[in-house]
């Protein structure tokens, strides 16, 4: 190296220890510049920019660059992120991932803050910010939105069945022989000769429609493949939640349960699980190859937009003890632990967990906010957009949610789990054998 | 080749041939291959010019599903996410341009190097005496059959420790130097290379530097070109390395750009026709490179020279 890029060289180096001195105060600088948010869905994108240009109206010297990745890949390049330092100071966190980052103190507990900007944690929907408290007692998350289970269903071809929307709105269900759900499903399943599922003569090896899409075997969770039936049985996944320490796929009612699901395949009502893969379950609806898609609230943009489809929205079934029953998540935004502008960063999280910016995300129309008020907002701009969204409000309202299983080692429960449930829904072992499956889950907490 | 005189009426009779089964079997099989090959550009171009929405309920409709040109506008950023997100699209934008130059100087950068390197490795070990010579060479293509995703992590961290995150060096780093087919394939073009000539050269005076920027490199312009288009169309396509230390805008290619288009949320249905859309404009620059450089491809294993 010669003797001028030597002195280039110090310069720079004099100049970056100029621009790290200027906030030796700490606050001044942890307080202002630019600072980094990622969320997932691009459906959202829309709504937290406008949320980050009010943010930067009112917070003059913070910018905030709102950055979406596609949830395959955000994951993977935010754990990246983490290793690298390059992690963005706040992001968009899920519930089945966020224990790991406490683990790996990945994460910034906010509870200072929330004590020192008498943040309200009561304007949230019920039990929505409890679930962001570690096991060490400490606040991880501010609740943004929650996501509830219903049925969308193909309003022609339920029409074409005779199946009226006051029948789908009123289904019942049981593990024996499955109620009207799937005296429902049956009839709504076509073969390629035209007989439906319930007629003498149905061809279950040649389906044409089938009454209930598959979007996979549901892993451990089935949050919403079938967790909205064995919800019904007074089963839970967990002895405890948040933080359970003992899973429960070797209790019979989850297993009997399992098998009437499997059997469904067996039966010809839905497809094989093989047919699933690679495949969007939404998009086979969208063909016209199935008429009913049990799905998350965070589908119904991707739903209602199909073009020629009129979609229908019908809640869960009443199962076995008499009530519906829905898995219910709620997101948060958390701040890396590594953040270089803690002080913006929080603020940031804040104003995020405020009526604010949940009001603005609500008249978007896209996901139901965790603020109550705000919830109530976003119905209605759904309803002006002409959809009706109470099978996924209602069951919050009538208190007929669990809460989505929290706990230690998901990435290695799910590695337990995910193939020993693909195993099941795709007829090669009975539901008995996810005793054996719980056994090593509940080895890895010992 | 010769050509013979032929004359006029033996002319004419050539070009009136016959049909025979077997021909028409020989076209057809020709028609076949290429639709084979032409079909899914045709079908990527079909989703491209559709509205997503549309798309599944028109699976089997040759035309596309409700024409408009909403992705390709998404690819260039030329639609707001709004727009983007009513016509069942990604919301997210992509930096098109930046990207396509990030791809361009990646991709140039390291083909220039690695083929510019692996040719000098090749004549090393094609016409140099050393000891150990053919031990190293064998520890070279023994590095061939190691997984490229062993070497991802160690290589991941080294740059990071080296702060190139996010740079282009640090994108070019692990591949500007060499990649062992490249030697092989080189090593093995110079061993059939005739010494006449280099001998010859020697006698002048010329040292193994002339020797190889002189006569080596001239005469072995067909297989060097082979090899650039090989590695150049392999580094434009290279996805994994950019993923990992390319992820700033600044330095993100294409192929990582494409990501945006992929699954939006969990169980959502991808931005198809946005995804085909930016596909195929990401492929264009390669198609073109084949298109003019394809012949030299098939060309290249012939080789005149002294023999």
């Amino acid at each position: 190296m010669n003797k001028k890029a030597l002195g280039s060289l110090a310069a720079a180096a004099a100049a970056v220890l100029a621009l790290s001195a200027c906030g030796s105060g700490g606050s001044s600088e942890a307080g202002k510049g630019e600072i980094n948010y990622w969320l997932w869905d691009a459906n959202q994108l829309p709504a937290y920019k406008q949320c980050a240009d009010d943010f930067h109206k009112a917070n003059p010297d913070i910018t905030v660059k709102v950055t979406q990745r596609g949830w395959d890949d955000y994951w993977g390049t935010l754990t990246n992120g983490f290793v690298a330092g390059t992690a963005p100071d706040v992001f968009t966190d899920h519930l089945g991932k966020y224990p790991e980052f406490i683990k790996n103190k990945q994460l910034l507990a906010l509870d200072d803050a929330v004590k020192k900007d008498n943040i309200d944690t009561s304007v949230y929907n019920s039990g929505l910010a409890d679930l962001w408290v570690g096991q060490d007692g400490k606040r991880y998350g501010l609740p943004k939105d929650w996501d509830t289970i219903a049925l969308f269903y193909n309003t022609k071809l339920a029409a074409d069945a005779g199946v009226t929307p006051e029948q789908m709105a009123s289904l019942t269900w049981n593990p024996q022989d499955g109620g009207t759900y799937e005296k429902t499903i049956a009839h709504l399943t076509v073969d390629k000769n035209g007989k439906r599922g319930d007629e003498p003569g149905f061809d279950k090896n040649n389906v044409a429609v089938y009454g209930l899409g598959l979007n996979g075997s549901g892993s451990g969770q089935g949050q919403t493949e079938w967790s909205y039936l064995t919800g019904t049985t007074d089963w839970t996944h967990t002895d405890k939640n948040p933080w359970g320490k003992h899973f429960n796929y070797d209790d019979p009612k989850f297993q009997q349960s399992i098998d009437w699901f499997a059997g469904l395949v067996e039966k010809g009502y839905m497809p094989k699980l093989e047919t699933t893969v690679g495949a969007s379950m939404a998009d086979t609806f969208a063909a016209g190859k199935s008429v009913i898609n049990a799905n998350g609230s965070w589908m119904i943009g991707q739903y209602t937009g199909y073009k020629d489809i009129k979609v229908g929205i019908a809640p869960t079934p009443v199962g076995v003890n008499g009530k519906r029953a829905s898995m219910y998540n709620g997101l948060a935004d958390s701040v890396y632990a590594g953040t270089k502008k803690p002080e913006a960063a929080i603020k940031w999280v804040e104003y995020l967990g405020s009526a604010a910016c949940q009001d603005v995300v609500a008249s978007k129309a896209v996901v139901f906010p965790a603020i109550k008020t705000s919830a109530d907002k976003a119905v209605e701009a759904f309803k002006a957009k002409g959809v009706d969204v109470t099978p996924f409000s209602e069951q919050v309202k009538d208190g007929t949610t669990f809460l989505y299983p929290i706990a230690d080692n998901a990435a290695k429960v799910d590695g337990i789990m995910k193939p020993a449930m693909d195993s099941v829904v795709s007829g090669k072992a009975p539901a008995s054998s996810l005793t054996q499956a719980n056994d090593q889950v509940n080895a890895l907490f010992k | 080749m010769t050509t013979a005189k032929v004359s006029a009426p033996a002319r004419a009779t050539a070009r009136r041939r016959t049909f025979t089964w077997r021909r028409g079997g020989a076209w057809l099989l020709v028609a076949l291959a290429v639709a084979v090959s032409v079909l899914p550009f045709y079908w990527i171009l079909r989703t491209a010019l559709s509205t997503n929405g549309a798309l599944a309920g028109n699976a089997t409709n040759l035309l596309p599903a409700d024409f408009n040109l909403g992705a390709f506008q998404r690819v260039f950023g030329l639609q707001s996410p709004e727009e983007a997100v009513a016509q069942g699209g990604s919301g997210a934008q992509i930096d098109f341009w930046i990207y396509l130059r990030n791809s361009v100087l990646f991709a140039s950068i390291t083909t220039t190097g690695a083929v510019f390197f692996s040719a000098m490795a090749a004549y090393a070990f094609a016409r140099l005496r050393w000891r150990g010579r053919n031990l190293v060479f064998s520890l070279f293509l023994a590095t061939m059959m190691v997984p490229p995703i062993f070497t991802a992590l160690p290589n991941f961290l080294l740059i990071k420790n080296l702060g190139l995150l996010n740079t282009m060096v640090g994108l070019v780093l692990p591949y500007i130097f060499m990649t062992p087919f490249a030697i092989f394939f080189l090593r093995q073009f110079f061993l059939n290379m005739s010494r006449e000539v280099e001998e010859a050269a020697m006698l002048d005076g010329a040292k193994h530097l002339r020797i190889f920027f002189q006569i080596i490199l001239p005469n072995a312009a067909a297989p060097i070109a082979t090899l650039a288009l090989l590695t150049f169309i392999g580094q434009w396509n290279e996805y994994f390395w950019p993923l990992l230390v390319g992820q700033d805008e600044s330095v993100r290619v294409l192929t990582v750009g494409l990501g945006v288009f992929k699954s939006q949320s969990p169980q959502g249905a991808p931005d198809w026709s946005g995804l085909m859309a930016a596909t195929l404009v990401s492929a264009l620059p390669v198609l073109i490179l084949f298109a003019i450089f394809g012949k030299k491809i098939v060309n290249s294993i012939g080789f005149s020279g002294i023999k």
